[in-house]
């Protein structure tokens, strides 16, 4: 589903990543873990075509970034869904508007957008805040926003960067049950966390950075 | 919402006031062209015939002048025509004439002209053929004064085209900007947009709607605004050194339609050059 060969990525002098290789099978559920300004952003970015590597190649379904059109990264990102640490959410449109936005950039019909929303929102356990606005909700459920609005489009590809940071630990365990459930129904999910106590019970694949450098694996 | 609302109007103002220096420019410049041409229709000139010419031959001295399209003779002054003209001519002093053994004075075709700039058809080119036709005494009119008043045509023409070239520039500029006020207060949207797959088309299009609706509407208040201050004008009389003698008319429907077009075209090409440079910078920097 996704590789990385000998991907690099510096800005000025600083290398932010350097020399990484590995690859997410379909389906997959991967942590990427490491202390802060170790790279984990980075690769989710790079992997989200936010951004391009300074060398190196990232080809996702054998589609090869860095030779891919702007229109062409556009329709990928359709099947990438991305949960933004900092949410990212319009505070000028309601829950279910923020979501909607996901499905109506595909330009499907009104009537497939309000009940894939409704649905996903009941999903996330959000179906009493559809009218809510961004500010008027928790941090927890603005997370939750996000999520729902990365998913909505049944993505093949789940990248969530810190999607517990800002979350008490009850909030974090809620969380962690949703992309497990997402998981469950064929979704590869790549999850970036500095969080130790996520990781501790966890029996997934995690990927340790450290420097930009891969430092092991479990 | 209402920092949008205060962009759209600033927008569409400041393209009236674009709009509106450029329609009365253009409404002066039709002006003085209609009064120049005006000027023109009065220019005449004068085909003097040799004396002892027939009948034939003045004919065919007319069908020659005719023969030109812009032409059109006004008056065969035939040489008791031209006595009489002068004896009227000089009133009281007629007297004078009566010591004349014959009439000295030539027969002559008066001619006017419908269009006295084209170096094929105008007074110019006439006088050159018209002179080389046998019978033909000599052709006279005031070239000086067509010369000066081809050079004014030329001069009003030129400064038309630059003032108007820089007015669009001009509009085009402030238009792109405006839009780029609009794209700026909803950057986060747009990003956002992006971010979730949207492609360059679903992002534009909004944009050049508004562009488009900004044309049109700055479009129809310049032109409505520009009619006002015609009405306005031609409730007054017009004077010029004192004498009362030019209409003001408004622009032809083409030029209306013209400033119509360039509005939408302008509102249009500003949009599309704004949200296309913006998306340009923002590819690798959305997150």
């Amino acid at each position: 589903m996704i590789r990385i060969y000998r991907l690099f990525r510096n800005f000025g002098p600083k290398v932010a990543l350097n020399n990484l290789n590995f690859r997410v099978r379909k389906g997959e559920f991967v942590f990427v873990t490491g202390p802060s300004g170790a790279g984990k952003t980075t690769l989710l970015r790079l992997i989200f075509g936010a951004e391009k590597p300074t060398s190196g190649q990232i080809l996702i379904n054998g589609i090869n970034l860095n030779r891919i059109s702007r229109p062409k990264l556009d329709l990928l990102r359709r099947n990438v869904g991305f949960v933004f640490q900092d949410f990212k959410l319009l505070p000028k449109r309601t829950v279910f508007e923020n979501v909607a936005l996901a499905l109506e950039v595909t330009g499907e019909p009104p009537s497939f957008i309000q009940k894939k929303t409704h649905q996903t929102l009941r999903l996330v356990g959000l179906a009493d805040k559809e009218k809510a606005f961004p500010l008027q909700i928790s941090g927890g459920e603005q997370q939750r926003v996000a999520i729902a609005r990365a998913i909505v489009r049944d993505p093949l590809i789940l990248l969530a960067d810190e999607p517990t940071g800002n979350l008490d630990p009850e909030l974090t365990k809620d969380i962690m049950v949703l992309f497990r459930s997402i998981h469950m129904r064929g979704t590869t999910v790549i999850v970036a966390t500095h969080s130790r106590e996520l990781l501790e019970d966890t029996a997934q694949r995690t990927i340790f950075l450290n420097r930009g450098r891969i430092v092991g694996e479990k | 919402m209402m920092n949008n609302r205060v962009v759209h109007i600033i927008g569409v103002g400041t393209m009236v006031v674009s709009l509106l220096i450029f329609g009365t420019f253009l409404l002066l410049f039709v002006n003085l062209n209609t009064w120049i041409h005006g000027w023109g229709h009065s220019l005449s000139m004068s085909v003097y015939l040799q004396d002892g010419i027939d009948k034939k031959t003045r004919d065919r001295i007319a069908s020659s002048i005719r023969d030109f399209p812009s032409a059109e003779i006004k008056r065969y002054i035939s040489k008791k025509d031209a006595l009489i003209d002068l004896r009227k001519a000089l009133g009281s002093e007629a007297g004078l004439l009566e010591g004349l053994s014959r009439n000295p004075l030539p027969a002559s075709f008066e001619v006017g002209f419908t269009d006295v700039e084209s170096p094929e058809t105008g007074p110019r080119k006439i006088k050159q053929v018209i002179e080389k036709i046998d019978g033909v005494d000599e052709v006279k009119y005031s070239e000086e004064w067509l010369q000066r008043l081809e050079g004014l045509m030329n001069v009003v023409r030129l400064v038309g085209f630059i003032i108007g070239g820089l007015l669009s520039i001009g509009v085009l500029f402030i238009v792109t900007n405006t839009i780029k006020l609009t794209i700026y207060s909803r950057k986060h949207e747009i990003e956002i947009q992006k971010l979730v797959g949207a492609t360059d088309w679903f992002v534009k299009a909004p944009f050049l709607l508004e562009g488009l609706i900004q044309g049109l509407f700055s479009g129809a208040f310049s032109l409505l605004m520009l009619y006002s201050c015609h009405l306005f004008l031609s409730a007054k009389k017009m004077h010029l050194l004192g004498l009362t003698v030019l209409d003001f008319i408004f622009l032809p429907t083409e030029y209306v339609i013209s400033i119509f077009l360039i509005s939408v075209t302008l509102g249009l090409a500003g949009s599309f050059i704004a949200v296309g440079r913006f998306l340009a910078a923002e590819s690798y920097a959305e997150i």
